[in-house]
């Protein structure tokens, strides 16, 4: 995970822009809903103030992290630089070792604090979305209006405007909750299809990133007490080394290669058209 | 005459009257052969004759077959000679039209007849959600003989393949929202 880009994002660090970019994206969809009917309403106002708030959660907690992070990857890299691995009954390797678990339990601390708010606000937008999804996609829908839906206004579309799938996004949490909002606030004026997708999207997110956390909370009661014992020891864990890994990756994101579909090459004005197409 | 002699001289008489009816009025039953060679034009008209003929049963191998020679001549016209073709077989009633629609639909359109249902998504497709992304995976691989190996329709397969990951993704949340996940 790159630190040193973590230090240099300071977008919408303040939350006024946040208020302003907010209600100026807001409007379009009010605008919208007065013009178009019938519309999918998987994003009332409430759902999208709550994944705004848990953005902004997300973000304090990287925020408080960031340091603590950049600092334990230094004093790794001063381990490995020293040759401390293997060796660690050298007072010098020591030394960096109680240091390295010290900023340990100083991360696991930092994670501690924050996580319940995390956890609220990630419930709270999951049970929202819940409720929407199965109204309005679940019980208002059957498997082929949904396709339907689905498939509505593909060929209008723009790759580029499509969102980004699970599993494709390696970015930071708190990006990413950004990331949705801009998303079902522009789509809002558009694309019920890209609603429902980014509606499910979100949604299996929030619940993986809730059992991420219930895990990460579980967690860290054992791992800090694992910790105050090593200290006593000044020795570095592998165990140690993965918890932060997982940190940075939940947290931070993880950079992917992602292999797109190759790009279409016909004119769909020139599509046949069957008396058989459904 | 002793029993075991009058059998066999009625079965020598049995075989005498077989044989003879062979030679004087051969069978004319049904080939079915399927087509064979590189022109789809010629493979429908002669698999057009054997459907006609007696051979209806295997309306299934004869299309497969004629997909098969297609892929050999891959183009956008392609569409439209199975699509009349299709037509074709639900006006000699070897089809019915919803028949022919969900076989044309199913190798040549973008959306699934796996998805086809009057009820809702919660009641009717999330108790066997696992088995409906199966057979719409089964249907994607029949949309690339279709779209991409015989219709060279690389845009229309692109789009069939994205509504699959879609709707496998919307899928999976509604399913878990509607709590009926398997």
């Amino acid at each position: 995970m790159k630190t040193g880009m973590l230090c240099n994002d300071r977008r919408n660090s303040m939350p006024g822009v946040w208020l302003i970019t907010g209600c100026m994206l807001l409007a379009p969809l009010s605008a919208h809903s007065l013009t178009r009917a019938p519309t999918l309403k998987l994003f009332p106002t409430t759902v999208l103030e709550e994944i705004r708030h848990t953005g902004s959660v997300a973000r304090e907690m990287e925020t408080g992290l960031q340091a603590v992070i950049a600092r334990l990857d230094e004093q790794q890299a001063l381990f490995v630089a020293s040759k401390c691995e293997g060796g660690e009954g050298d007072p010098g390797c020591k030394q960096i070792a109680r240091q390295l678990g010290a900023t340990y339990l100083e991360m696991l601390n930092v994670m501690g604090d924050r996580l319940p708010a995390m956890e609220t606000a990630v419930t709270a937008t999951t049970s929202s979305l819940e409720k929407r999804i199965r109204r309005e996609l679940g019980q208002k829908k059957t498997p082929w209006t949904l396709q339907e839906l689905l498939i509505a206004e593909d060929t209008a579309k723009d790759e580029s405007e499509r969102p980004a799938l699970r599993g494709r996004s390696g970015m930071r949490l708190s990006d990413r909750f950004s990331q949705y909002y801009q998303l079902v606030a522009r789509s809002g004026s558009r694309v019920n299809s890209s609603l429902a997708v980014v509606a499910s999207d979100i949604y299996l997110d929030m619940q993986e990133t809730a059992h991420l956390i219930a895990r990460t909370r579980e967690e860290i009661n054992r791992a800090t007490l694992m910790e105050q014992l090593n200290q006593s020891f000044g020795t570095i864990t592998p165990e140690m080394q993965e918890v932060v890994a997982g940190v940075k990756a939940i947290l931070f994101g993880e950079e992917q290669a992602l292999t797109l579909s190759a790009p279409p090459d016909s004119d769909p004005a020139r599509e046949y058209a069957s008396p058989l197409q459904l | 005459m002793n029993s075991p002699t009058l059998i066999r001289l009625l079965g020598i008489t049995a075989m005498a009257a077989l044989l003879s009816a062979c030679n004087s009025n051969p069978p004319r039953g049904p080939q079915c052969s399927l087509p064979e060679g590189p022109h789809l034009d010629q493979a429908v008209s002669a698999a057009r004759f054997d459907l006609e003929t007696g051979c209806e049963e295997r309306f299934q191998e004869y299309f497969q077959r004629l997909l098969v020679i297609a892929e050999g001549d891959p183009k956008k016209e392609n569409k439209a000679r199975f699509s009349e073709f299709l037509v074709w077989a639900n006006q000699e009633g070897l089809l019915s039209k919803r028949q022919a629609r969900e076989i044309y639909n199913r190798y040549f359109g973008v959306k699934y007849v796996s998805l086809i249902g009057d009820y809702s998504v919660c009641s009717h497709t999330c108790p066997r959600q696992s088995q409906v992304v199966a057979d719409m995976q089964r249907e994607l691989a029949d949309k690339e003989q279709g779209l991409l190996k015989v219709s060279a329709d690389r845009r229309a397969y692109h789009r069939a393949n994205r509504l699959f990951q879609e709707t496998e993704l919307v899928l999976e949340a509604t399913c878990s929202a509607c709590g009926a996940v398997e």
